[in-house]
């Protein structure tokens, strides 16, 4: 007999109340007045609060029309007239859209409408006759999945569904708020089957009491909800979970960095009305930028924003400029931050925040913790490691947090997701994934809608209200960010302490996607460390110093590490923005020191250097980075200027013939056997008597993989990447194309079908470094470039720059924790070393760093296709430096070669006071910024421990002890650090 | 302007502002073959988009085309 699958057609007791329930929400309107009249005007914005209109100008607006065009704002004016019949009652202002819209009614901004609240109450000052107009944003990606049926209403061209005056049955709204909360429960497998159970039955049974047509009996069904469900307490939860209002918002990612400032004055305008409504409600808002412009564009908002902060209910947290990328800025980057996202508000609400807040980034370095610390920072939130993770359970969620320098910090990674709608559900989910319940106190759970959908809800806030009358939820608290952090995690004893860097385990393609994005903030980075010390040194002789400029173009620089900018997750036009800037940062800089040119070359660096330098010169030899030059042993002194001779001859110093397939190299410092796609069979050390090639592994090796990480294309490369190998031909095997006394070039060409690639490889008669540049035509799709180097060097650890201190890796893949790190993050250099011996890579913009065993790999160059289909197109130019050394990394100098490799000579020839280059060339901290204090008063200078020793500094005279803040803490003429501390100090000026 | 002009210049930039993307791939006559990729290319509503591409180029060049539209959709959202 043939197996017949019995098939339920019949609807269960369940679906029967989850039917009335949507019955239920139909009567909350009372009574509608369509508003006629309407017109709008479409346009698109251009620039911050810039706006192209449609030359058609205002049209007439009626239900059933299209309206919005693909990232298009509509301007929208209407008058209406309160009725009569609804005047005696609370009248809203109604209107669904997929769109986000801040609503100004006679002149007043009254409220927002958007996809997740579709009215707001008038006020009784608003009077009868109302005058409305309307900005509205497309909203082309929705933050939430709440309510996948509205999809379909999103997108770039909608259809307008009318605005209207209502009124509502307030019994109806307060049942559907009861159900709201009640059926999430019902529906939800985090609570009890028997307390569901119990629940669907008395849901039901309540809705008996009410008629559909007329909404009669609505207050029995609610009478009888408080008499049998609220005052029940057999069923019992635990539990306490602190609620903090919350609206995360991406800067740029699926829109440009323009549209953030309507997103986020839509966000605050609907925050600072419920709170109107609703005393009891707090809120917490991130990023001076986000305020500086809503100061700048709304001054009405900030106004009464500010009367808020006053009052302790609008809070300001976080204390960076914005939410940076985490790994990928330098340290004084991520010092920059802080600088100016605290300066911002002390200045504007006279507070200095105590934590960073940053729930979206992809991970967080190791230097993270002593930057807090000393820019007034006590604690840190940052979500990703608990939710994200791919591997391992990140194992704490309050817990402290020990950085590369021993340095501590209260840490919240909290349980759940920082877009919540404070739905029971996501409350018990919250408590039952919180791993600290014995020692960390309550768990934090942020609820509000991000990303323009404008944070907290009336509806959020009722379910709030509803929370404390269920026995079977956990206890639950509103409150703020602060007040959370300081009650459960300042001062307990019993935190866990986690000492390392915060590794997402996922989105490890961030350290690479967009290469153009990394390499310019790279170079910017280090360009304006070197403007800030030279106008510094002009300012100490009674010079100029160009404090808005440089500031704006910092700001500038940090705006674009935004954690959907800088690592390459982000729609096409944002890339263009951000180039965009990159170049107006390279051109006011260019400008700012033209008059500093001299014929002299300066190293901005305080050390002698020794590494190589090129020299752009229109008749070099040599071509470069795109730029004729040649190269000069530029071994100057620290911060001081010379001359920039060529490099001396060495007669006969290279031998190359073709052998075994390949090229036969001498040198007076190695022997090298090169197969014909640039790789290297064999680089033998003549002074260290030793091959740096492990046998049988590739070395300088590209290789290409197929880079297929699905939905999180340009986010994640998955841990199976190496299965699938992409082909490519040698186009031109590796030959001798350039040669003098000192320095030859070989070269190669490769080429895939769609794309072509020229390896150059630069080896030098007296230097032992050697250079590669890569100079890509890269259109590819879902392919990842790699360059593999198997060397054969007996080490468990891969040493990582961090930028301000080294991190150790493990190679090995004895735990699940070792596996997932498969892809890391590093900045300037990596090295791997014996006791006595090793080999250093070093590069110039590159962050991704494979560790696959026998053989590491730098990440070159990736193609994905979302958010942004034409990701790292076009052409490329990448260098890094080989360097085999004597002695470990730190016994090489590789920090000093690392910045040498980066902060190129300079002709400019400025005067140095000789007790600064003296004092500083002496130390062995390393010069990460020379500046002119923000206030004017002082010189400061931030030095950082890289190497791991202790010691002490002093420039000969008495300095004042800053922190990161520039705010004086203590005087010293010796200054001790510890290793891998950043010190900054103050000298009067 | 011709009709190429107006969609990749005027309208290619406004829906790569949305995340999506479009390209010509072919001209016969009045009739213009678009493709669509990026969230174009799993648009719900697509057909709307390109009504008021069609009302824009006419607009622009005073032309009558007929647009026909092509989703180039990413294999991981097969599925969507």
């Amino acid at each position: 007999m043939a197996h017949v699958k019995v098939v339920r057609r019949s609807m269960r007791p369940e679906e029967w109340t989850d039917l009335r329930f949507t019955w239920l929400q139909r009567g909350i309107e009372a009574d509608r007045e369509e508003i006629g009249g309407i017109t709008i005007r479409d346009a698109r914005q251009i620039a911050e609060n810039e706006y192209e209109y449609d030359p058609a100008g205002e049209r007439p607006l009626k239900k059933g029309d299209l309206y919005f065009t693909p990232d298009g704002t509509v301007f929208m004016r209407m008058k209406a007239v309160i009725p009569e019949r609804m005047r005696s009652q609370q009248v809203y202002f109604s209107l669904k859209t997929a769109a986000e819209m801040i609503v100004k009614i006679n002149g007043r901004y009254a409220g927002g409408i958007d996809p997740n609240r579709e009215r707001f109450p008038l006020r009784p000052s608003d009077g009868y006759e109302l005058n409305i107009e309307i900005e509205a944003y497309n909203r082309s990606k929705p933050d939430d999945e709440r309510n996948p049926a509205s999809l379909s209403k999103r997108g770039c061209r909608q259809i307008f569904e009318g605005a209207y005056l209502t009124t509502i049955r307030d019994n109806v709204q307060s049942l559907v708020y009861d159900y709201t909360l009640l059926m999430d429960i019902a529906h939800s497998e985090y609570f009890s089957e028997d307390y569901r159970r119990f629940l669907f039955k008395e849901l039901s049974r309540a809705l008996d009491y009410v008629d559909f047509e007329t909404f009669e009996g609505v207050d029995e069904a609610a009478a009888y909800v408080d008499r049998v469900i609220y005052r029940n307490t057999d069923f019992r939860g635990s539990g306490d979970v602190a609620l903090v209002g919350h609206s995360h918002l991406d800067i740029a990612y699926y829109w440009r960095r323009i549209h953030a400032v309507q997103k986020n004055a839509r966000t605050v305008l609907i925050q600072l009305r419920l709170m109107d409504q609703y005393p009891e409600f707090r809120y917490t808002h991130t990023q001076a930028y986000t305020y500086e412009t809503l100061e700048k564009y709304y001054p009405d908002l900030f106004e009464e924003l500010k009367k808020r902060v006053k009052e302790g209910r609008f809070e300001p947290v976080g204390a960076m400029y914005v939410e940076p990328d985490c790994n990928v800025p330098s340290a004084e980057s991520l010092t920059r931050q802080f600088l100016y996202g605290q300066r911002f508000f002390r200045r504007a609400f006279g507070l200095t925040i105590d934590n960073a807040w940053l729930p979206d980034v992809f991970g967080n370095s190791w230097i993270m913790p002593q930057i807090l610390q000393k820019s007034g920072v006590k604690f840190f939130v940052s979500n990703k490691m608990s939710t994200w993770n791919d591997t391992n359970r990140f194992p704490h969620n309050n817990f402290i947090w020990r950085g590369i320098d021993g340095s501590e910090v209260y840490a919240c990674v909290p349980p759940t997701h920082f877009i919540t709608w404070n739905m029971p559900s996501q409350i018990q989910e919250n408590w039952e994934a919180y791993q600290d319940k014995e020692a960390g106190g309550q768990t934090l759970s942020m609820y509000g809608y991000g990303d323009g959908g404008s944070g907290v809800t009336e509806e959020m806030l009722e379910l709030a209200r509803r929370f404390e009358k269920l026995s079977i939820m956990p206890k639950t608290e509103l409150t703020g960010g602060a007040a959370f952090l300081r009650k459960n995690l300042e001062g307990n004893p019993n935190l866990s302490v986690w000492d390392g860097e915060l590794y997402l385990e996922m989105h490890r393609g961030t350290f690479t996607t967009k290469s153009d994005i990394k390499k310019a903030n790279r170079a910017l980075e280090f360009r304006l460390r070197e403007a800030e010390l030279l106008f510094s040194l002009q300012a100490l002789k009674g010079g100029d110093y160009p404090a808005d400029t440089l500031r704006e173009c910092w700001k500038k620089l940090l705006l674009n590490q935004f954690h959907d900018i800088l690592p390459g997750s982000h729609i096409h036009p944002v890339y263009e923005d951000a180039m965009r800037d990159y170049r107006e940062i390279g051109e006011k800089l260019d400008a700012l020191l033209a008059p500093l040119r001299a014929d002299r070359w300066f190293n901005s660096l305080n050390f002698r250097r020794e590494w190589l330098a090129f020299i752009p010169d229109e008749k070099g030899p040599v071509t470069r980075d795109g730029r004729k030059g040649f190269w000069s042993a530029g071994r100057l002194h620290g911060l001081t200027a010379g001359e920039a001779a060529p490099l001396p001859e060495t007669p006969d110093w290279l031998k190359v013939r073709e052998a075994e397939g390949g090229l036969s190299v001498e040198t007076p410092l190695y022997d090298i056997r090169f197969n014909p796609d640039g790789s290297m069979a064999s680089l033998h050390d003549r002074s260290l008597e030793r091959d740096w090639v492990r046998p049988g592994c590739g070395f300088n090796q590209l290789r290409l993989w197929a880079d297929h990480p699905g939905m999180y294309d340009a986010w994640d490369i998955l841990p199976n990447y190496r299965d699938v190998p992409v082909a490519f031909e040698v186009a031109e095997p590796l030959r001798l194309t350039y040669r003098d006394g000192s320095s030859c070039e070989l070269t190669c060409a490769l080429k895939t079908e769609k794309s072509s690639w020229r390896m150059v490889i630069r080896l030098f008669a007296a230097h032992p470094g050697i250079e590669v540049e890569h100079l890509v035509d890269w259109h590819e799709k879902h392919v990842l470039a790699k360059v593999n180097f198997g060397a054969d060097v007996l080490t468990r650890e891969l040493l990582c720059d961090t930028s301000a201190g080294y991190i150790r890796r493990p190679l090995t893949k004895n735990t699940s924790w070792d596996e997932a790190r498969f892809e890391v993050c590093h900045h300037k250099w990596m090295d791997l070393s014996e006791a006595d011996a090793g080999l250093a890579v070093i590069n110039s913009g590159k962050y991704g760093v494979g560790l696959e065993g026998k053989e590491v790999s730098l990440s070159l160059l990736r193609s994905t296709i979302r958010p942004d289909i034409t990701s790292d197109m076009g052409s490329h130019d990448i260098r890094y430096l080989i360097l085999p050394h004597a002695g470990d990394a730190v016994a090489a100098g590789i920090n000093r070669t690392a910045f040498e490799y980066n902060v190129p000579l300079t002709p400019v020839d400025p005067e140095v006071p000789l007790w600064l280059r003296s004092a500083l060339e002496a130390s062995t901290l390393y010069l990460q910024s020379m500046k002119r204090s923000e206030d004017g008063s002082m010189l400061i200078l931030r030095l950082s421990e890289q190497d791991g020793r202790r010691g002490s500094f002093s420039l000969g005279r008495r300095v004042k002890l800053l922190n990161l803040l520039e705010d004086v803490e203590g005087e010293a003429e010796t200054v001790a650090f510890r290793p891998f501390e950043i010190v900054t100090i103050g000298v009067d000026m | 302007m011709t009709c190429r002009e107006v969609i990749e210049q005027r309208l290619a930039p406004r829906l790569q502002g949305d995340g999506g993307w479009v390209e010509v791939a072919e001209e016969d006559g009045g009739r213009v073959t678009l493709i669509f990729r990026g969230e174009c290319s799993k648009c719900l509503i697509l057909d709307r988009c390109v009504s008021w591409m069609r009302e824009e180029i006419r607009r622009e060049t005073g032309e009558e085309v007929t647009l026909i539209p092509v989703r180039k959709k990413p294999f991981f959202w097969d599925n969507q």
